[in-house]
């Protein structure tokens, strides 16, 4: 792993495409969650963001050459981590009912105020 | 080693799948079921704090996997103390809100996975666990300040929700560098293994680093730390009554709290000697949210808003406390984070009884209070002055073990700003006293008029309740004595402690 | 030499009144009843500090031990010969001020009665708490519920005037109350030299370990403390506080204001430079010398500031700041100077000026608020002839007036003449000739208000001098009696006459005055003139109405309590040995200097 810092930039940037991808979705994710007015957006930047992370995990858990993580009497290793895969299926899950919730909350607040957009929605809250 | 630990977590979550259930058969049925199951979380984690404090830390391996795979509980003196924290605050807060509402057997079930996921929170030994733990605490914690039936309540709840979430992703983040590093999630074999990754560069190895910063920022995200408070002041004030008093009091409190077992635990204070950035980051973190948030809360006009600043700068004191990295600072932060719980879910829940009676909600409208509602004013101006830390009130305790650690440190510019905190926090809550005590209320047609619009303010969060009950007087006056009483006890729970301190902190 | 004895009687001191706030609250509704809760807490207090007098004189120490507060720091109560000084000053001044209160309160018939009287007794539970205090958290943790006792007494009358003083008095004393706070911290720290628990309990004659700590680390602390408490001792730059107070009732400006609360300041200092730092390390640091500079500086500014004030109360409270400077001048002179006769004299005078001080002080606070009663007059210059009317009251200010210049048989003299002994034999004769002009100054502030009493009539008054103009009297060269355009205290020319709402127009002013509370200016000479009456004799002349000595001029719960306190002033400055206080500072200076004065 050290190795690799020793090496230019740009293999650098190859052998860690998966790392610059997280940090690409990470960076997608916050610039929605920021940027857009729109509430629904806001929460798919949020699933951006999350997805950023995710894979962060998931390539984590890569050995090259190795097999899926099934034990049986044909699996000789090396196997893929399987640990990462099972971690972020929770994550997946809170991600989900995270989403749910917003949405929910979407819904309530679009019936209050009629509107989904956040600068609309301070306007009119600060009318009341 | 006790078979016990799980209960704590299993209780809560039992009970509240057992309210649910109960409210499609009958719907009155969910306070004595959540009662029923805060008073045996009680019991049980007194019971649990009692053999801890007796017969040192124990721990239980989860479905006997053994750790490293399995999931590890661990209670040591300081996860009971909160454990313990925990259940008493959810309990008076339950008695509070059986009047002031919200109602309705949702509401106790969300309320019961509240506790069952901060109590996890606690008492995890797992980092990884503790994310899932810090994820159901926040998802019920989002849907208990949006249940408060106005649009505010959800506007809030949704900016809560972003901002939150951002803040445990970016602690998940964080784990997943250490676990790359290390190949571990356990908090005791991370521990041993941080100081020898990237071949031997330990502590010194940008993976470590930024490992820890992305869970530092994560949780001072979650624990509200300036800047990083912003979901905060609308999600205590947007949220009905008795919710703002069970978050303000116990869900910052439980972030902090993994803040400082992350920090001592899985880091150790090694790891701060090494790395002067890690210190710094945790002092400029408490020096900047205890100004600032004293100053925000002097410009707050809604009394709900203003304790929520006051939380921000509270809980710089409480990381002002673990910052220092010593022995005597630790039990000062220990001290200050129940202590503040205690104070400041006392005077959300006083300023949730004063509107239920007068309406009053803004800091113009408790003028003259002290004539009509004596008992809740003096309790509140009780709590208040508990907070600046006068002594002998725990609030001042806490502020002293802080401060004596900082200068055992020789932190002074840290010591300067925890001693003038006392000045900044009575900033804020003098004018309060001053207008409950000494101003006359505002002219009568004024009154009715201000509680006319309080009521039918569309952004005012008004609670189901009404009139306030002698339940609702009860918890307040608690509180009150209990932030005074505690003061005193304070002695002999450090020497409770001083084994687990000495454990995180040789 | 001092024997340790346990004792629940420095507690039971502490309790008692503290106690009696409960009582005190709940028979709000029956006067008579809460009144004698008030009487008899007050008398309960003072027999029990005054039990402890002579074991005290004998040479024991009663101390109640209440356990670890924090780790290292027992929360004691002891009762040592400093202690019980300010311990029985506080106790037999609130019995008598007890007496006064009610009439006070009743005559002008004051709101919200029931909170003044358990605000009270809060204060004087604190008071004594701070006399016993054991050790400079103890001190502390009374210190700070002393603010928040008073702050309700301050605030009392719930004008704007009266919030914004209260606010001031907040910040300032716990702005204080921090700065205590940091130096107790950083003893606690220097003690501890590097062992695990440092010490902050008052031992006569300094701390041990304090005198080996690092010096810059010690006189940073020291200056935290003599600061912090140098708050409520009003010196300078920290005095402004205590004039604004004055917006509080007369009993309170009277016991808290002149003796419970700005003496718990003083009181602290003294424990600083006698019981935790010695005076002997005060001196080597440099300290005593700065402490006495500022001290020095303050009682000469305050004499020339009270000088120009024309509300009485105000002119006391100036002269108050002037006069706490005396105690501390002869602490820190105390310390600066060489171990001996000369610093043992200058500790003597400071120290017995805090009783001298307290009798003198109350008995002008107790007359001004007795005119306040029964004339509404509190401006100087609207008391031309008022001896008339309150010959009694007026005949007690001059004896107290006299004592405070120091002049020889009251109080003041005793007391000035140790300090002087002091200052001059430790050769300081700066300091000397503060003492001596500042004694010219008292003269020259109090002596036109007894004039003005007694010797002119309301028609036929000359203008003060600095107060009306430059000189004053003739040379003033103001038609006599015609002053209204030319009162200098602030601009208070534009208000309203009519007496109305005191609310809406705080902002002209900075006083801390509630116009309606303490009318000053043209509003107080309307007061004042209203109870003028045409003489009966040929010319029909305005006069005050003419009341015999026999105590026509007011109730007795008033002229009771003055007398009590003008002859409590005149018994110190007489025979000063037979009167219990003489003994006890001997004794205090003994214990820390090893000196028989």
């Amino acid at each position: 792993m050290i190795d690799a810092l020793a090496a230019g930039p740009v293999d650098l940037l190859a052998t860690r495409s998966y790392y610059a991808g997280t940090f690409l979705l990470l960076g997608i994710g916050a610039y929605v969650m920021i940027a857009s007015p729109n509430l629904v957006k806001k929460v798919i930047g949020m699933n951006i963001f999350q997805t950023g992370i995710f894979l962060f995990f998931i390539a984590s858990a890569y050995v090259d050459g190795a097999q899926n993580p099934i034990v049986g009497p044909k699996a000789t290793g090396p196997f893929v981590s399987p640990l990462p895969h099972v971690l972020i299926l929770t994550a997946i899950v809170v991600g989900v009912s995270l989403t749910a919730v917003a949405l929910g909350l979407i819904v309530r607040i679009y019936n209050e105020y009629g509107t989904l957009e956040a600068d609309v929605l301070q306007e009119v809250r600060s009318d009341d | 080693m006790t078979d016990l630990p799980p209960f704590l977590v299993a209780l809560p979550l039992v009970a509240s799948v057992v309210v649910l259930f109960a409210g499609l058969v009958r719907s009155e049925t969910g306070w004595p079921i959540a009662a029923m199951a805060g008073l045996g979380q009680l019991g049980l984690a007194g019971y649990v704090a009692y053999q801890v404090f007796t017969a040192g830390p124990t721990s239980y391996v989860v479905g006997g996997y053994e750790a490293f795979y399995g999931i590890e509980l661990v209670i040591d003196g300081l996860s009971a103390s909160v454990v313990v924290l925990i259940a008493a605050v959810s309990l008076g807060v339950l008695a509070f809100a059986r009047t002031a509402g919200p109602r309705g057997n949702p509401f106790y079930a969300t309320y019961l996975l509240l506790v069952g996921g901060l109590t996890g929170v606690v008492i995890t030994g797992d980092v990884f666990n503790m994310y899932v733990f810090i994820e159901i605490s926040g998802l019920t914690a989002y849907a208990l300040v949006a249940s408060g039936d106005t649009g505010r309540s959800a506007v809030a709840a949704l900016k809560y929700l972003i901002v939150g979430t951002v803040g445990a992703s970016l602690y998940l983040l964080g784990v997943g560098y250490a676990y790359i590093g290390t190949g571990t999630l356990n908090m005791a074999d991370l521990s041993a293994a941080l100081p020898t990754v990237a071949d031997g560069l330990g502590y010194q190895s940008t993976l470590v680093q930024t490992a820890f910063a992305f869970i530092a920022i994560g949780l001072f995200i979650k624990t509200a730390v300036f800047p990083l408070h912003t979901w905060q002041p609308e999600a205590y004030a947007g949220s009905p009554d008795s919710v703002s008093g069970f978050i303000s009091a116990l869900v910052s409190t439980t972030f902090a709290y993994a803040l400082i077992r992350i920090s001592l635990t899985v880091f150790t204070p090694d790891f701060f000697a090494a790395v002067d950035a890690a210190q710094t980051l945790l002092i400029v973190g408490a020096v900047v949210s205890i100004v600032a948030g004293s100053a925000l809360a002097v410009s707050q006009s809604e009394i709900k808003r203003m304790l929520a600043y006051s939380s921000v700068s509270q809980f710089g004191l409480v990381l002002a406390g673990l910052a220092v990295l010593n022995q005597t600072a630790l039990i000062g932060a220990t001290v200050h984070l129940v202590g503040h719980a205690i104070m400041k879910g006392g005077l959300f829940l006083a300023a949730g009884l004063i509107a239920t009676a007068t309406g009053a909600r803004e800091v113009h409208e408790y003028e003259g209070l002290s004539e009509r509602m004596p008992y809740a004013a003096g309790a509140f101006a009780v709590l208040a002055f508990a907070m600046v830390g006068v002594p002998p009130a725990v609030g001042f305790v806490g502020k002293w073990y802080i401060a004596v650690g900082a200068v055992q440190a020789q932190l002074w510019p840290l010591a300067a700003v925890i001693l003038l905190s006392t000045l900044l926090t009575l900033a804020y809550f003098a004018r309060l006293v001053e207008r409950m005590y000494f101003r006359e209320p505002a002219a009568t047609g004024d009154l009715a008029e201000g509680e006319g619009t309080a009521d039918t303010r569309p952004d005012a969060v008004v609670a189901d309740g009404g009139r306030p009950s002698v339940g609702m007087y009860v918890v307040v006056v608690v509180a009150a004595v209990l932030a005074v009483a505690l003061g005193a006890a304070v002695v002999p729970f450090a020497e409770y402690l001083q084994p687990t301190i000495d454990l995180l902190l040789p | 030499m001092t024997e340790i004895t346990p004792s629940l009687r420095p507690l039971a001191a502490v309790l008692v009144p503290a106690i009696a706030i409960v009582p005190i609250l709940l028979s709000g509704r029956r006067p008579n009843l809460r009144e004698s809760w008030t009487v008899l807490a007050a008398l309960g207090a003072f027999g029990i500090v005054a039990s402890m007098v002579p074991g005290v004189l004998s040479g024991s120490v009663y101390a109640t031990q209440l356990g670890a507060f924090l780790p290292g720091v027992q929360f004691t109560l002891r009762a040592d010969a400093l202690g019980i000084l300010f311990g029985l000053l506080a106790s037999l001044l609130w019995v008598i001020t007890s007496f006064y209160s009610m009439g006070y309160m009743r005559g002008l018939d004051e709101h919200d009665q029931t909170r003044y009287f358990a605000a009270f007794a809060a204060s004087v539970a604190s008071a004594i708490g701070v006399a016993f205090a054991g050790n400079l958290f103890v001190i502390f943790v009374f210190y700070e519920l002393l603010t928040v006792a008073t702050y309700p007494l301050v605030a009392h009358d719930e004008t704007e005037e009266a919030r914004a003083a209260g606010r001031k008095y907040l910040t300032y004393t716990f702005g204080g109350g921090v700065a205590v706070f940091a130096g107790a911290v950083l003893v606690f720290w220097l003690t501890a030299g590097g062992t695990a628990a440092g010490t902050t309990a008052f031992t006569p004659g300094g701390i041990a370990a304090l005198a080996t700590a690092d010096p810059m680390i010690a006189r940073v602390a020291f200056a935290l403390l003599a600061g912090g408490f140098g708050v409520k001792a009003a010196l300078m730059p920290l005095h402004s506080w205590l004039p604004d107070a004055m917006v509080a009732p007369t009993p309170v400006s009277g016991l808290l204001h002149a003796v419970a609360v700005v003496k718990s300041g003083v009181f602290g200092i003294a424990r600083v430079v006698l019981d935790i730092y010695g005076p002997g390390l005060v001196g080597e640091l440099g300290m005593g010398t700065i402490l006495a500079a500022v001290a020095a500086f303050t009682l000469v500014v305050a004499s020339i500031i009270a000088l120009r004030q024309d509300n009485l109360k105000r002119r006391l409270a100036f002269s108050t700041v002037s006069q706490l400077s005396y105690i501390v001048l002869g602490l820190a002179v105390g310390a600066a100077a060489a171990p001996g006769r000369a610093s043992a004299y200058a500790l003597v005078g400071g120290l017995l000026h805090i009783p001298a001080h307290a009798f003198m002080k109350l008995t002008l606070f107790f007359c001004a608020g007795a005119l306040h009663v029964e004339t509404h007059t509190d401006d100087i210059s609207n008391m031309a002839g008022i001896g008339h009317r309150m010959p009694v009251t007026m005949g007690a200010f001059a004896v107290a007036a006299a004592g405070m210049a120091g002049i020889p048989l009251v109080a003041g003299f005793v007391s000035k003449y140790f300090l002087l002994i002091g200052t001059v034999s430790a050769g300081n004769v700066i300091f000397a000739a503060a003492l001596l002009i500042s004694g010219v100054l008292n003269i020259a502030y109090f002596w036109p208000v007894v004039y003005t009493a007694f010797f002119e009539k309301p028609t036929e008054s000359d203008p003060k001098p600095l107060v009306e103009g430059p000189l004053g009297g003739r040379f003033a060269g103001t038609d006599p009696g015609t002053a209204e355009g030319l009162v200098t205290d602030g601009g208070r020319d534009d208000r309203h006459t009519d007496g109305g709402d005191p609310s809406d127009d705080e902002a002209d002013t900075d006083h801390g005055f509630a116009e309606s509370h303490e009318g000053q200016g043209i509003e107080d000479k309307i007061d004042a003139a209203e109870q003028l009456h045409h003489e009966h004799g040929p010319d029909e002349r305005l006069d005050w109405e003419h009341r015999r000595w026999i105590g026509e001029e007011s109730t007795w719960l008033m002229l009771g309590p003055i007398c009590f306190a003008a002859l409590g002033s005149v018994v110190l400055g007489i025979v000063p040995d037979t009167a219990v206080f003489l003994e006890i500072v001997r004794l205090i200076v003994e214990n820390v200097t090893g000196v028989v004065v």
